[in-house]
């Protein structure tokens, strides 16, 4: 820790430097195939994208630019500080996308449990992160796959 | 076909070639032929452009200027526009005051963020949408964007001007120098008439200076239909002056 003098009001401050993660996943509600993407509000997932390096952006669904305009509780993020966008409907699961879907406490449970021991942890990984070969099968797998029919309702162009 | 392209557009069509795929270029207010270049651009040499255009529906920034200045800080602006009521050969901007600060002729809007612009852009190209001695000046009356760091007042700047566009010629920027000066004529230009209507020294002799192709068939079929339709909501006054009517 450093500290520095104020240059205006006198008085000694603490300054840290800015972190800047190399890169930054989120999860958005909404993207468009120019990078800007939608996010619930109250969070800080444009803070990250802000600061980070590098931002991967998965998104509930994929719309025409038009539908991205951000509803009261949502923020949008712009193009230039997005570097991918990634269509993963039911892509924050197990924890929640609200106004999408909530939280998975059934799996969640089954996943604390799982992990504390090293056999059972590595049945939970095999299962559900090194076993299924995509996205759609891991929400299967789950008992999530109503999920991933989510997609239908995107846009196509 | 010489005769039926419209100097603006010529302007636009230069403008547009100088900006390089990948690139990400912001324009603020009062820019139409920015905006039009940077659209034109993205839709012929260089999709990959990231256009920031003040104003543009379609691409817009959640906290807008306050979102591009902290862009501009961070450098990753890599060209901005500016123009101004005055621009010396220096590339000092006046977007100030004509006459006497406090006894003015003409007091302009002000500068904006154009001076904190100017410096932390990579680069700047400089508009003037007439090309008359009453603009293009030996000296400008009030630096409100300084063109260099020549003084002491400026401590550190991140890029200087590129170049300077106007409906009849280009000027480039010499670091070494510092000035403008004078590297080519647009199409239909001549270079007595540049010379007759530039304020400050062109620093190149008549045979010196290169002369631009002029604007292809399909730039102009791109930017009368598709980019006219763009800019008309960002910029009507000027669509209907440059091209009339409100037909699409």
């Amino acid at each position: 820790m450093k500290t520095l003098r104020d240059p205006y009001g006198g008085g000694e401050y603490v300054v840290v430097p800015p972190l800047r993660p190399d890169v930054a996943v989120i999860h958005g509600r909404r993207g468009d195939r120019e990078g800007g993407v939608v996010v619930l509000g109250g969070r800080t997932d444009r803070l990250l994208a802000l600061a980070a390096k590098r931002t991967i952006a998965q998104v509930e669904e994929l719309v025409a630019p038009k539908r991205l305009r951000p509803y009261q509780d949502e923020v949008y993020i712009a193009p230039i500080h997005i570097d991918a966008v990634v269509v993963a409907p039911g892509g924050a699961h197990p924890t929640a996308c609200p106004g999408k879907y909530d939280l998975d406490d059934g799996h969640l449970q089954e996943y604390l449990a799982s992990a504390q021991d090293p056999d059972s942890f590595d049945r939970y990984v095999k299962r559900c992160i090194t076993g299924p070969e995509n996205h759609e099968a891991y929400l299967k797998e789950v008992g999530r796959g109503d999920l991933w029919k989510a997609r239908s309702i995107g846009w196509r162009g | 076909m010489e005769g039926q392209i419209n100097r603006l557009e010529r302007m636009i069509v230069v403008v547009a070639r100088l900006l390089k795929d990948g690139q990400t270029v912001a324009a603020g207010t009062l820019s139409p032929i920015p905006a039009a270049a940077c659209f034109l651009a993205k839709e012929t040499s260089a999709p990959g452009l990231l256009p920031l255009i003040y104003g543009d529906p379609d691409n817009r920034l959640t906290e807008g200027l306050f979102e591009l200045f902290g862009l501009a800080q961070q450098g990753r602006i890599e060209v901005f526009f500016l123009s101004a009521g005055q621009i010396d050969g220096q590339a000092n901007l006046n977007l100030t005051v004509i006459g006497d600060y406090l006894r003015p002729q003409v007091r302009f809007p002000g500068g904006a963020g154009s001076s904190m612009l100017y410096a932390l852009a990579g680069r700047t190209i400089l508009f003037a949408t007439t090309h008359s001695r009453k603009i293009l000046v030996p000296r400008v009356d009030f630096v409100t964007a300084a063109g260099t760091d020549g003084g002491e007042k400026i401590p550190w700047r991140r890029g200087f001007a590129d170049c300077l566009v106007t409906p009849l010629a280009l000027f480039r920027f010499d670091e070494g120098e510092k000035r403008l000066i004078l590297e080519s004529l647009l199409p239909g230009a001549t270079w007595e008439e540049v010379a007759e209507n530039t304020g400050f020294p062109l620093g190149r002799k008549r045979e010196e200076v290169s002369r631009l192709p002029d604007a292809t068939e399909e730039e102009l079929a791109i930017l009368r239909g598709k980019i006219r339709r763009k800019l008309k909501s960002i910029y009507p006054v000027f669509c209907r002056n440059l091209w009339g009517g409100d037909e699409l």
